[in-house]
């Protein structure tokens, strides 16, 4: 016999994708209709995804991960040569009415090349040249993605090289080396490499009142959006922040605070625990495999939400600089809410197909 | 392929990682209940007092001088009131507030209030140009109506008011389809509607600026969030000669008509003045219904161009071009000459000469001079209409000199394919031999009228009539013409002013040339002396000239309407005009 799919996760991923769909409705004032009807259609489509991509054996995935990750480095290359700029990035693949993020697409193939490295291992450390191979695996994608250029999307690669390492068995000493760089990295970017008015969005995280009409007015607005939800919120369609454009993005990378601005905390933390079912979920999956393939794409995948989820709502309330990391399937955009379901589908085609007479 | 039996270290792994995000994850939930439900009141006021405002920031319009620098057109300081209407509680009792401290009349704003959009933080134009007493009061009010500010803004200003009015022109409201051509369109915002105004429009127009600004919930400034500074336009000096246009001015007086003043040899416009004029800074802020009613429907139409619209029977004035196409025909010689006995019978009809008692024997030379009828009725003969229309037309008759930006006039020059088309009745003899004098189906502009003498002045060329300097020299049309012939029209030219017998005498102490006319508005069964006529149907003036004579700078027409003898009335007007310009002497000639 065969094993169902999970249906607390598909419950939980159909109920955010709706909250999402609700918000957009709600903010339709101030950004106009045509992007709810876009969304619900990416929503479909993104569902149908998951569904097909459960019914492909999870075996399947593990032996053509090389395929698609190559598939996916081709796209990442086409697209620096065919794509279309927007917002002085080329990322974009345009197709009549579609356009299409490679970048978006090319992380679950990075995820996959990831998991079936390391699922392939029986070591249970990470020499040096695993942990080549693994950074190699991600590096590639990442310095493509650097090449459009794309900050934020190329951020959301990173939960992936980090925890590849962390499953594989990366040696202590190795991580207090890598941290001592990454402190070293960080302190020669902020003297180089940052502009100016990305050293501010870090400066206005310690000090909320720093700048409020300039570099801090964003989280600022967000900040006051959130709070004045109160318990309850003012109503979708109805908080003054949103509709009336004080919050700046409030159908992408600032959505929950409209979300939370509209239905208050009774509404974000039922998102929230919407998140969280998602991720508990994807936790439950790696007690009850024996596969370590299994294992290491479900943590990755669930170390990569998780980061977006926290980066993202660490912005919203003000503990994290602005850095353009959107919602997971809350957030507007068709290729982020395609490749989350594609990447969800992945786990559920494992619950369907590994547990079998179990 | 090989499966993994042994997942333990992986899951211990796996589970590190997992304690960790759900441990981040409660952090962001408790974040949450501290900023929605402990500080939820606080940041809910904050919501309250956060008002963001688009203020526009218009760019003044460069200013506008003449060739000598004096300023036509500026820009003063004035106050507009602008009403924020997303932030206002009740917008009725805010009409109320206004209208009860007489600061607009509510119907306007009512209109305005109910086409707005909804949450695009900009304001609406309450009023303009408002009063330092209305200022005030608002001002006293600020903390009641919060969505009211008051902002500094500009007035177009036109220190020379109905001197230059149809000249420099003046501002108009954009229409409705216009508005979508501009990406830095601000509410009421004006363009240049005719004169200098609206053909350096491009120029003037600066780029308007805008500022987002945060306000606290009474209407006073936090922060700003976003500047974008207004371009201011540049400013632009014409070919006027205010002198000559004050001059212009003061010739016409309290009478109807038209004064046109060109450079001969470029076409530069030095001064082109309409009469009656209106006070063009009225339309700088918007016009009640009841000042702009006064000046529609006075009778006497200010507004209209009386130099580039209004059509005149050029009369005695276009004789020196029959003069000139008789020549050049070869039909005449200068000393071809005609018995005067004040009248002369052709196809049955018998044409008087303005002399009843005639002149005697006239050549070319003399009858410029006198302004002999009877020569010019034998002349007209003699070519006929299908030689004088051409010729006309190559002197720049029966079509638009194209100044621009306003619509210009045509005139007419009457033709039998004309008549047929437009009349729908054959053309008659007779009627040729009328044109002659300037009569019947001819009209003429005061514009073209001034350039075709120019003609003269400066050996043939068709020059262009231009306010704003040009980059590079403006083409003109050649005609080419005889010298010789050129030499006798302007010889009796001459002695229209400074002949013993001529029309413009009153001129003789000026260095001028030219040509009267008393053109006839109707013809009366009794032929009686124009002053017993009732005024509309009393002659046009013409005095059309150009001065200094052995150096042709300037060419100067003058059109009184109804206002009786060419030289009894244009000519002394014109001789006011040309004092001023030939006084001008160190600036004139110097190009543009």
């Amino acid at each position: 016999m065969q094993h169902r799919i999970d249906t607390i996760l598909l419950l939980a991923v159909v109920s955010v994708l709706a909250a999402s769909m609700v918000n957009l409705y709600g903010v339709s004032a101030a950004v106009g209709t045509g992007l709810l009807m876009r969304q619900v259609i990416w929503g479909v489509i993104g569902l149908s995804l998951l569904w097909a991509c459960s019914f492909i054996r999870a075996t399947y995935w593990e032996k053509t991960a090389p395929k698609i990750y190559a598939l996916c480095l081709i796209a990442l290359v086409a697209v620096l040569i065919f794509g279309q700029v927007r917002g002085g990035t080329r990322g974009w693949f345009v197709l009549g009415p579609i356009s299409l993020q490679p970048s978006e697409f090319a992380r679950l193939g990075t995820i996959l090349m990831v998991a079936a490295f390391l699922g392939k291992r029986e070591e249970d450390r990470l020499d040096l040249g695993a942990f080549l191979v693994v950074s190699t695996i991600v590096a590639i994608p990442v310095g493509l993605v650097l090449l459009e250029p794309d900050l934020g999307v190329a951020l959301t690669y990173s939960p992936v090289l980090v925890i590849g390492w962390w499953l594989g068995g990366l040696r202590p000493r190795v991580w207090v080396v890598l941290g001592l760089f990454g402190v070293i990295t960080a302190g020669v970017a902020w003297a180089t490499v940052l502009k100016p008015y990305q050293k501010e969005r870090v400066l206005t995280v310690l000090d909320a009142d720093r700048d409020p009409y300039g570099a801090g007015y964003q989280v600022r607005q967000s900040r006051i959006a959130v709070g004045s939800g109160g318990l309850s919120g003012e109503g979708i369609g109805r908080g003054s922040q949103s509709v009336l454009r004080f919050l700046p993005a409030q159908h992408t990378d600032f959505a929950f605070a409209s979300w939370a601005e509209a239905t208050g905390f009774i509404g974000a933390s039922a998102l929230l625990v919407a998140f969280s079912v998602i991720l508990l979920r994807l936790g439950v999956l790696t007690e009850r495999t024996g596969q370590r393939f299994d294992l290491s794409f479900a943590t990755v995948v669930f170390a990569w939400l998780a980061f977006q989820i926290i980066v993202n709502l660490g912005m919203v309330l003000g503990w994290l600089p602005t850095t353009g990391i959107t919602l997971p399937l809350f957030s507007y955009g068709g290729s982020s809410v395609i490749s989350t379901c594609a990447t969800l589908g992945i786990v559920q085609s494992i619950w369907r197909h590994r547990f079998v007479n179990q | 392929m090989r499966i993994h039996t042994d997942p333990i270290l992986f899951r211990q792994r796996s589970r590190v990682v997992l304690v960790l995000v759900l441990g981040a994850l409660g952090l962001l939930h408790f974040k949450l209940f501290h900023l929605q439900i402990i500080q939820g009141q606080t940041w809910s006021r904050l919501a309250t007092n956060n008002r963001l405002r688009k203020i526009p920031v218009p760019a003044p319009r460069g200013r506008i001088f003449d060739r000598q620098g004096v300023v036509l057109a500026d820009n003063v300081p004035a106050w507009q009131l602008l009403v924020f209407p997303d932030e206002a509680e009740d917008l009725e009792e805010t009409v109320a507030f206004l209208t009860g401290q007489g600061v607009i009349e509510g119907g306007d704003l009512r209109r305005k209030f109910s086409e707005r959009r909804i949450g695009t933080m900009a304001p609406l134009v309450v009023a303009e140009n408002i009063s330092w007493e209305h200022v005030a009061r608002v001002r006293t009010h600020q903390s009641d109506f919060p969505e009211l500010s008051v902002v500094n803004g500009y007035r177009r200003s036109y220190p020379l008011s109905a001197g230059t009015a149809h000249v420099v022109g003046y501002l108009r409201r954009l229409t409705e389809g216009e508005v979508k051509n501009y990406d830095d369109f601000q509410p009421d915002q004006l363009i240049g509607a005719t004169g200098v105004e609206g053909l350096g429009e491009e120029f003037i127009r600066g780029k308007n600026g805008e500022r987002r600004v945060v306000v606290s919930a009474v209407g006073r400034q936090l922060g700003m969030v976003e500047e974008e500074e207004s371009v201011p336009g540049d400013d632009l000096a014409v070919t006027i000669d205010t002198r000559i246009q004050q001059a212009a001015v003061e010739a016409l007086g309290e009478n109807a008509g038209a004064v046109v003043v060109l450079d001969v040899h470029t076409g530069a416009v030095r001064a082109l003045y309409s009469s009656p004029s209106f006070d063009p800074n009225l339309f700088s802020s918007p016009l009640s219904p009841k000042e702009w009613s006064k000046i529609s429907d006075d009778p006497q139409h200010p507004l209209q161009n009386r130099c580039l619209q209004g059509t005149y029977p050029p009369g005695s004035t276009i004789k020196p071009f029959l003069a000139l196409a008789g020549l050049q025909e070869g039909l005449v010689d200068p000393q071809w000459s005609v018995y005067c006995r004040g009248s002369v019978t052709l196809y049955g009809h018998t044409f008087r000469c303005w002399r009843r008692g005639g002149h005697g024997r006239v050549d070319m030379k003399r009858a410029l001079e006198v302004s002999c009828d009877v020569y010019f009725y034998l002349l007209g003969q003699k070519l006929g209409i299908e030689r004088m229309a051409p010729w006309l037309e190559r002197f720049g008759f029966g079509r638009p000199t194209a100044l621009g930006p306003t619509h210009e006039a045509s005139g007419l020059i009457g033709t039998p394919e004309w008549s047929r088309r437009v009349r729908g009745t054959p053309w008659y003899a007779g009627e040729s031999v009328s044109v002659s004098i300037g009569q019947g189906p001819v009209l003429v502009t005061a514009i073209q009228m001034a350039r075709a003498f120019a003609l003269l002045a400066n050996g043939g060329y068709l020059v262009q009539p231009h306010l704003i300097p040009p980059a590079t020299p403006l083409e003109r049309e050649f005609v080419p013409l005889d010298s010789s012939s050129l030499e006798v029209v302007i010889a009796g030219l001459e002695r229209v002013v400074t002949g013993s017998e001529g029309t413009a005498r009153s001129l003789r102490e000026l260095s001028v040339a030219g040509k009267t006319g008393t053109a006839q508005v109707a013809r009366l069964p009794d032929e009686g002396s124009n002053t017993e006529r009732a005024h509309h149907l009393q002659h046009h003036a013409w005095f059309i000239g150009w001065g200094p004579v052995d150096d042709p700078e300037i060419a100067v027409a003058v059109l009184v309407e109804h206002g009786g003898g060419g030289g009894s009335v244009a000519a002394p007007a014109a001789a006011v005009v040309f004092r001023a310009a030939l006084q001008s002497g160190p600036n004139l000639g110097e190009g543009e």
